[in-house]
């Protein structure tokens, strides 16, 4: 794989802006604000093709229709939530906004839907070279998810302050919600990129697994931990993956910088997205954010790991910044 | 050098068959089946046709050894899946498979079941029925009970979905990511679909009649289907015989409106020259086209213009078969490149069902008698959708 990543667009937990476009759910509403600040930084007005995931889709306009649908018996329903709930819809609404008839497709596989945007964005660019495409991964958070991902474990009964993540280990995670959207070639853009050259997605309930692909995915890669400057880890406080991820922090990655993001954002689905945004915001300051340091900070920015769970869907990601 | 990808099988549920034959028999007799559902339930239920599967959940569950409580979507799934995996599942060794499906609805017929009463209390809940809700968790649960684990993906695309699974597959069949695929889609009705259409004041009250200048719009439908891909190597390794290659694929938008299509048909033009140039064909080779053909009043106008537009002197035959099938949503891509299959392996071209007055905005009209012993080698299949959604795939014989 090369992917090469410029500027990027990312809205997470606590920082969601009140109602701005009238008619619009949460998702599309973060989702077009997202596309927007991500084009503007890469310099486009108009992407070539879009390629989005989202593990759960317009959750705010199902939730409407259905609530409607049940307690009105099924009578007197107006579509605007109908409409505005399918899964398409933030991928279709950034086609409409900036008038992008180019290859349009939206990835709903669980903890993998933007690792899949990203498996298309390469299928696409390889076969359409010199375009840019949009790739975002989406999630929002509805009381009703909440509730519902609460009886799964995923989060925690006691939801809390996602701050907490890094400390404790309970049994699911904290609620959480976030948007991020890059600009994606198939060969070097101008300025800052990230080069994607390698992801490995994964599903496994047994962590023993995890802890083999990750040395594989290491070795076929050619790194050792020595190589790295800076490991991201999506520990998200669930006692499932908590061993996973203190091997890696006590262990594997016991001398290069640690940094984490799920205490700022909480878990979701697509939260790798944000974890890839939040290592695009670091390379394009060139300083990592206080914020997200675990152990200390890194002495350059150049060579990254990305290591995810959402549940038993896992993903790794060999990132270079060229400047 | 890209590997082509070869089509070796089938595996098909929809309301006039439950799997390849009996889908082709009732393509053959002209029989759709729409009318009242008997197990969706709706208040609807007299008013709104569906082309509704004649099996309870229990019975879809008992011939695959599903759960019974799955959604129906999965159980859909898992029947198609079957049928289609089932000459080829035990010749696997050292093969990388994918997984690739669709759809829209996802564990939504629970969901909407239980919804009243999860909202009333939240602390007193039933978890398993919220537990498939998400599209991603049909195709988790589908992929397990068939071990599929190399690569699992679900496209959600609205009425484009599982024609964008299949594109997905031919891709990655084509760079080496993997050898064998089964690809397509499923989805079943809904008591929210069914509202959400009706909001839209887009459902006939009748049987559809899609492509006549009195049409009414559409009925929704239900079932599942895929097709096994495979490179050539893995064709030998298992002995597998392929009808044809799924030559071109093109995913276009049409950047007009969430729901409607532009008049002249953007995307749906882009979406089927980009799928013959992939294909490395033009207009005069396309021998038949599976419409999109929902028996909108938009849609057929704007599908309509579009051929007349990029098929400019050579009108191929053309049908929609959504008048016997209803329209499957997410499985409606893959439902129609089973027919694609059979088209070109039998020499087959279906009738536009119901058909009776010609369009007054476009010149050409669908062929409206089954015509046998054709020699049909490039099929174009279309299957546009919400969001602007528009994707086209080529089928050549091989």
């Amino acid at each position: 794989m090369d992917l090469y990543l410029k500027g990027t667009g990312i809205i997470y937990t606590g920082e969601i802006p009140p109602m701005q476009l009238r008619r619009m759910g949460k998702a599309v509403r973060i989702g077009i604000a997202a596309a927007k600040e991500c084009m503007k930084q890469s310099g486009i007005e108009r992407p070539d093709a879009i390629s989005v995931g989202t593990a759960m889709g317009c959750l705010e306009d199902t939730d409407n229709f259905l609530q409607k649908m049940v307690s009105q018996g099924e009578q007197m329903l107006t579509p605007t939530a109908f409409i505005q709930s399918t899964h398409n819809t933030v991928a279709g609404t950034i086609a409409m906004l900036t008038g992008c008839n180019g290859h349009n497709l939206t990835y709903v596989q669980r903890g993998h839907s933007f690792e899949h945007a990203m498996i298309n964005a390469q299928l696409y660019l390889d076969e359409h070279p010199g375009e840019k495409m949009l790739v975002g991964g989406i999630d929002e958070l509805t009381g009703t998810s909440q509730a519902v991902l609460q009886h799964a474990r995923i989060y925690r009964l006691e939801n809390s302050d996602p701050a907490t993540l890094l400390t404790s280990s309970e049994a699911g995670s904290i609620a959480g919600e976030g948007v991020a959207f890059f600009t994606v070639a198939g060969s070097k853009q101008e300025g800052l990129n990230l080069h994607i050259k390698d992801i490995s997605a994964f599903v496994t309930k047994d962590i023993t697994v995890a802890v083999s692909k990750l040395s594989d995915f290491m070795s076929h890669n050619g790194i050792s931990p020595e190589d790295i400057d800076l490991v991201v880890l999506g520990v998200s406080g669930d006692e499932r993956t908590s061993v996973f991820y203190r091997k890696l922090q006590l262990s594997t990655f016991a001398n290069q910088s640690q940094a984490a993001f799920k205490h700022l954002s909480g878990e979701y689905g697509t939260a790798s997205a944000l974890g890839l945004g939040l290592i695009m915001h670091a390379a394009n300051h060139n300083h990592l954010p206080e914020a997200m340091v675990v152990n200390h900070p890194p002495k350059k920015l150049e060579r990254i790991l990305l290591i995810n769970n959402y549940a038993h869907y896992y993903s790794y990601w060999n990132i270079s910044v060229l400047r | 050098m890209k590997e082509k990808a070869f089509v070796v099988g089938t595996g098909i549920i929809t309301a006039i068959g439950n799997d390849t034959e009996s889908c082709k028999a009732s393509l053959m007799a002209g029989r759709s089946n729409i009318g009242k559902p008997e197990f969706l339930q709706t208040h609807w239920r007299d008013e709104i046709p569906v082309a509704e599967v004649k099996l309870s959940n229990k019975e879809l569950a008992a011939l695959t050894g599903a759960d019974e409580q799955w959604p129906r979507t999965a159980l859909l799934s898992a029947v198609a899946v079957k049928e289609a995996w089932a000459p080829f599942k035990d010749k696997m060794r050292g093969l990388r498979v994918g997984f690739f499906s669709a759809n829209t609805v996802g564990g939504m017929d629970l969901t909407e079941s239980y919804y009243g009463q999860f909202q009333k209390d939240r602390n007193d809940v039933d978890f398993s029925k919220l537990a498939n809700h998400e599209c991603g968790a049909v195709t988790e649960i589908v992929a397990g009970l068939f071990g599929f684990s190399d690569f699992v993906t679900t496209v959600s695309t609205a009425c484009s979905s599982s024609a964008n699974s299949i594109m997905m597959a031919t891709q990655m069949i084509a760079n080496g990511m993997i050898d064998v695929a089964v690809a397509g889609g499923a989805d079943s009705l809904s008591r929210f679909t069914l509202n959400g259409f009706n909001t839209l004041m887009i459902l006939d009250r009748q049987p559809c009649q899609p492509f006549d200048n009195n049409r009414r719009g559409l009925n929704l439908g239900e079932g599942a289907a895929y097709i096994v891909l495979m490179s050539e190597k893995a064709m030998q390794q298992c002995g597998a015989t392929a009808v044809c290659t799924v030559s071109g694929y093109a995913n276009n938008n049409d950047a007009y409106h969430q729901t409607a299509s532009s008049p002249e048909g953007t995307g749906n033009k882009l979406a089927m020259l980009n799928a013959m140039k992939t294909a490395g064909v033009s207009p005069k080779d396309i021998d038949y086209i599976n419409l999109h053909g929902t028996g909108t009043a938009n849609n057929d106008s704007s599908e309509g213009k579009a051929i007349e537009a990029v098929f400019n002197g050579y009108l191929p035959k053309a049908s929609s078969t959504k008048a016997y099938t209803g329209h499957t949503l997410g499985a409606a891509g893959a439902v129609e490149a089973v027919f694609s299959y059979i088209a070109i392996r039998d020499g087959i071209v279906y009738p536009n069902l119901r058909w009776q007055t010609q369009m007054e905005d476009i010149s050409w009209q669908p062929v409206t008698e089954l015509q046998t012993g054709q020699d049909i080698n490039h099929v174009l299949s279309n299957s546009f959708g919400f969001g602007g959604n528009c994707s086209s795939l080529v089928f050549s014989k091989s």
